[in-house]
């Protein structure tokens, strides 16, 4: 379990990396926390060439506030996020799948860039994204440009970032107005990957009417994926509980999860429409309080 | 029963003498060695299940800068010595499979080891690893038990003629027959333990140096015993052992799979020798989980008969084992050890039972903490199967069947014979401890609320120190240093044991002097007395009762030469923290440093009788087993829409005669239990039904982690064990009553709503099935 040789490049800016990446194209992989590209060099199941070490580009770190939106700089750690006060008083959802990555070991190394860029369909945060619809920034020599998260994801562990692209930061959408939010996942052991996950968010007029709802879902698809059919059925109610798991029931027909050694789709589809429930109830039962 | 009291040293909770080096990260490894020039191992590894090899080419990899050899089955095997432990090497009689150092014409599971690359790195050598090109015919091949027995199956090994590696069988029994059909309960389950893999932390992992001059060759190795190691490796060299020197530093954790010397170690010695060289392998995760001895694997269809009142009349037990390509010989076919010891502590008066061991084109079966304990949990599950079928109680229906604490020696309708455990004391305290009254009121109350908890029970008997081959004896060395120190010598292999410490309590306790002032010394085969190794729960037993043997002798040497130190006579001294006193005058004393002094300066004008040595060996002999006991009882809750497995408490009630140091026993017990929860909860090694194997990384292959191991309560039930030092052994059970503990813990939950599950891993999705299934 030892990589094939590679070249490690340490660049210092945004515009050095993105150099780098075009001078040696498909040979050049970014490197960030390493949690999850390390691994899969160590076992010789990849091998780049040259590693791009994103560690030391100041431009990629950091986490800043405006009004409408969070921004979460690629090379975040994750325990930095987890733990930052602004992220949980503006974009609740984050801070609450933050925890549910491995242990907190591989939170201290693994960055937040490097999980959305990864695009594991059983990831946490590529969930969050898609739910909330946050936009991505990305940067390469031809210049930057911005992706919607519903385009980010194309595929198990494939984004829409070009080769030669390197992931700069994310915006995450901040709710305005009486929110509430949830997140439930079943793994089969303290800190793996989970089987299934949901991620929920909402938003409430005075009448306790829904306005806003976004659901999304981790380890049921070949990407994250929304559960339309549950935002459909809420938007515009204010659904009692027998409302909630009807919704839940609906969200989960319109999947199809798939079979993995862990875990069966069927397995998938019950413990979804539960997790879905829960997680849409305690975010009803947060925005209701708000 | 009255419990024998703790010594000064022997029965107290000192402090680990491991604990400073372990506990910072000091402990020295065998990756820790580093000898000059070294080279690095990397294996080409088999990645077809079952194939002919038609051809090796290792030009390219041997064109790699830095790349001294490649050597393939053709390199190696010619000339090697058998690669069987030394029980099954001397064994004529034994069935084994043909194992050679690297493949020869064929491979036969994946991870097979087909050859091997020496370089100036392990990164280099795995490099080159990739270069060399090997071209397979494959050929069908039999992934599990079901495929290997059926008619015309692919032969795992085509010069054995057949798939089925041994089959004993009582003969047809008319009378048990006619016993089943009159029975007023007769009940039969189909039991299944899947595969698991031992999973030490630390890997395997060999340096082996040769020096062509001398004809010397000197080995570093993680395992569980040296001495059968040197041996090992003398026989497949051809060296004659005395030219073998193995030692061995700090061990992570072993769980049988270093109990005897592995394959690929031996074909790293080959390398080495065949190079004049220094040669390193440290096995990587993946490898460690692909071809390192895999475990368990077990089938059996069990019938119980039982009279009206719960009382068992007669069981049939048809075991099948699954030995993979190449089971390690001694170990891996324990079949019939199962068989026999299946009644555990239960009077079953009648039994007949079938035992097959069958080998698959997979990883080959080996010792895991417990090799033969699919009996406890086919038996403790059958039981509650019978309690389930009867309406009797599961706890009722053991209490009616246990033999009597009172009623040993008892002989098992298998022909084993038991004596001095506890079963029916242990079954009481563990069911008193977890408050079995209390929980079977709340279970009751949780069930109203749709909330499904259960109890499970696993009780068992544990042949510990069994004395197979060389494994009956030990021997020891103390020696009072020239300064007064005292230096123990032991052919024990520790390996999480704790036997530095425990050992050292002995010495300190027999011989007189402060635990501090001992310091335990194994692993290295030029310094210590030949043993069996450590492993089978036979170190306190066997090393121990040596020990003390080898410190009463030298205590006795102390105590002469004191005597005339002191001008008393021998029997009026005693001896205690290094000194030896005149009872009743302690003023009058001379201390350990003083005797050992004299002893060592031909001036001080001792007689010459005394004499001129501090140091002795003890050796001590057992012929049959040990038996120790314990009861594991736990509690869980089961979610009802997840399946996952909640452990709420978790009881252990055992009997390991006088307990060493009982912090050590807890350990013992703690990491055991661990390890049975994982193996039903979540450890399962898979192969699809081609061969090839699915869960090669941690990722896939689930151990339990400290977030998974509930609060374990101990409760100890102390007795003399039949041995002087009064101990039974123990490193094994706790591994061994978890796992029906657990499995009937699930098994009772889901029963209140009529659903069954038999068959383990108990994961999510099996228990999800099983609530579907009856509709719940
Ligand atoms: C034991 C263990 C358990 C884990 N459990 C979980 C879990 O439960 N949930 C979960 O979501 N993850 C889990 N992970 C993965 C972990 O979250 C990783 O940290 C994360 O997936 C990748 O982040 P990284 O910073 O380590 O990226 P790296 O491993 O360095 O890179 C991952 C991929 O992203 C690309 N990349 C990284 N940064 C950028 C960038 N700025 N621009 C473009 N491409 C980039 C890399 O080229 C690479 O392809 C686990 C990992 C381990 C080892």
């Amino acid at each position: 379990m030892k990589a094939a040789p590679f070249d490690h490049h340490a660049p210092e800016t945004v515009a050095e990396a993105a150099a780098l990446l075009a001078e040696f194209g498909d040979e050049a992989k970014v490197l960030a926390g390493g949690q999850s590209l390390l691994p899969l060099l160590s076992l010789r199941l990849t091998r780049f060439e040259h590693l791009v070490d994103v560690h030391r580009v100041a431009e990629l770190h950091g986490i800043t506030r405006t009004d409408d939106a969070l921004r979460v700089g690629a090379a975040t750690l994750q325990a930095e996020a987890e733990h930052d006060a602004v992220v949980a008083a503006a974009v609740p959802l984050l801070a609450r799948a933050l925890p549910h990555i491995g242990h907190f070991q591989i939170r201290n190394r693994g960055t937040v860039g490097g999980s959305l860029a990864h695009a594991d369909p059983a990831s946490e945060l590529p969930t969050v994204a898609l739910t909330l619809g946050a936009t991505f920034e990305a940067a390469s020599v031809r210049g930057t440009r911005e992706i919607a998260a519903d385009d980010f994801f194309t595929g198990t562990w494939s984004t829409a970032l070009a080769e030669d692209e390197i992931l700069v930061g994310t915006r995450f959408p901040v709710w305005a107005g009486r929110t509430g939010y949830g997140f439930a996942e079943v793994a089969r052991r303290h800190g793996d990957f989970a089987l299934a996950g949901v991620a929920a968010a909402v938003a409430l007029d005075a009448d306790d009417r829904i306005t806003r709802v976004a659901v999304g879902m981790l380890g049921v698809g070949a990407t994250p994926v929304r559960a339309g059919a549950a935002e459909a059925a809420l938007l515009g109610t204010a659904p009692d509980a027998a409302a909630v798991t009807e919704a839940a029931r609906a969200g989960m027909a319109a999947l199809e999860p798939a079979d993995d050694l862990h875990a069966t789709g069927a397995y998938r589809r019950r413990v979804g429409a539960h997790l879905m429930e829960t997680a849409l109830g305690a975010a009803i039962e947060e925005a209701r309080r708000g | 029963m009255s419990a024998p009291a703790a010594g000064r040293y022997v029965g107290q909770a000192v402090q680990r003498k491991e604990d400073p080096r372990l506990l910072t990260g000091h402990g020295r490894y065998v990756d820790d060695i580093v000898v000059p020039q070294m080279l690095h191992a990397a294996f080409v590894r088999s990645d077809l299940p079952s194939a002919r090899i038609t051809a090796i080419d290792v030009s390219a990899a041997l064109e790699l800068e830095g790349v001294s050899a490649v050597f393939t089955g053709a390199d190696l095997n010619p000339g090697a010595g058998t690669m069987q432990p030394s029980m099954m090497a001397e064994n004529p009689a034994a069935v084994v499979a043909p194992l050679t150092p690297l493949a020869g014409d064929d491979v036969r599971f994946v991870g097979d080891p087909v050859a091997i690359v020496i370089a100036e790195s392990r990164a280099l050598a795995e490099d080159a690893a990739e270069l060399v090109v090997v071209d397979y015919e494959p050929r069908d091949a039999v992934a599990s038990m079901e495929a290997a027995l059926a008619d015309g199956a692919p032969l795992v090994h085509p010069e054995l003629g057949g798939n089925v590696a041994s089959d004993l069988a009582l003969p047809e029994d008319p009378e048990l027959e006619a016993i089943f059909a009159s029975a007023a309960h007769v009940v039969t389950e189909r039991i299944v333990q899947h595969r698991h893999t031992p999973t030490p932390m630390e890997t395997r992992g060999v340096v082996a140096s040769f020096d062509p001059v001398t004809d010397q060759l000197e080995v570093w190795l993680s395992t569980q015993g040296p001495h059968e190691a040197r041996r090992t490796f003398a026989r497949v060299s051809g060296l004659p052992e005395r030219h073998v020197h193995v030692r061995m530093g700090d061990v992570g954790g072993g769980f049988g799979q270093k109990f005897f010397t592995p394959r690929e170690e031996q074909t790293v010695v080959l390398a080495a020798k065949r190079l004049g060289a220094a040669v390193k392998w440290i096995e990587d995760r993946r490898e460690n989980l692909l071809a390192a001895n895999h475990a368990r694997s077990d089938v059996a269809t069990v019938s119980l008969a039982l009279d009206a009142e719960g009382h068992v009349l007669a069981a049939k037990l048809d075991h099948l084992e699954e030995a993979g390509a190449w089971p390690v010989g001694g170990t891996g076919g324990v079949g019939p050890f199962v068989a026999m010891l299946f009644p555990g502590p239960y009077r079953i008066p009648r039994i007949w039972w079938r035992s097959r061991v069958v080998w698959t084109n997979t990883a080959g079966r080996g010792a895991y903490r417990g090799p033969w304990m699919f009996e406890s949990v086919a038996r403790e599950q059958m039981l509650d199967v019978a309690a389930r079928a009867t309406g009797i109680d599961p706890l009722e229906l053991r209490r009616r069947n246990v033999v009597g604490d009172d009623e040993q020696p008892f002989t098992m309708a298998t022909g084993m014979t038991f004596s001095a455990t506890t079963s029916a004391t242990t079954l009481e305290h563990a069911a008193r401890v977890i408050g079995y009254d209390d929980f079977r009121a709340e279970q009751a109350r949780a069930r109203a609320e749709g909330r499904l908890l259960g109890l499970g029970i696993g009780l068992y008997i544990e042949p510990t120190s069994t004395p197979a081959a060389t494994l009956g004896v030990e021997a020891a060395t103390v020696r009072v240093e020239s300064g007064g120190g005292v230096t123990v010598f032991l052919g024990t292999a520790a390996h999480g044991q704790s036997i530095e410490t425990t050992m050292a309590q002995v010495v300190a306790e027999h011989l007189g002097v402060a635990y501090e002032d001992v310091r335990v010394v194994q692993g290295d085969t030029d310094r210590t007395p030949f043993g069996g190794g450590t492993g089978g729960s036979r170190t306190a037993v066997i090393a121990g009762n040596a020990t003390r043997e080898a410190a009463l002798k030298v205590r006795e040497m102390v105590v002469g030469v004191a005597a005339h130190l002191l001008e008393a006579a021998p029997e009026d001294l005693e001896v205690h923290d290094g000194v030896v006193a005149v009872r009743g005058t302690p003023v009058r004393n001379v201390s350990l440093a003083a005797v050992a002094a004299a002893v060592h300066n031909a001036g001080t004008g001792l007689p010459p009788d005394v004499p001129r040595l501090l140091e002795a060996t003890g050796r001590y002999q057992t012929s049959s087993p040990t038996w120790s006991n314990a009861c594991h009882i736990c509690t869980v809750e089961v979610d009802r829409i997840t399946g996952q497995v909640e452990i709420l408490r978790y009881v252990v009630s055992e009997d390991c005669g006088r307990m060493l140091n009982p912090m050590v026993v807890e350990g013992q017990v703690h990491g055991g239990v661990v390890q049975g929860i994982g193996g039903v909860l979540y450890e399962h090694f898979v192969y699809d039904d081609a061969g090839n194997p699915l869960t090669t990384t941690f990722l896939d292959y689930l151990v339990p982690t400290a977030a998974e191991s509930p609060r374990i309560e101990i409760d100890h039930v102390v007795t003399d064990g039949p041995n002087p030092e009064g101990v039974k052994g123990m490193g094994e059970g706790g591994a061994i009553g978890s796992v029906p503990a657990v499995v009937n813990a699930v098994a009772d939950a889901l029963a209140q709503v009529g659903a069954t599950v038999t068959e383990q891993p108990l994961t999510p999705v099996r228990v999800v099935a099983a609530l579907e299934a009856a509709g719940a």
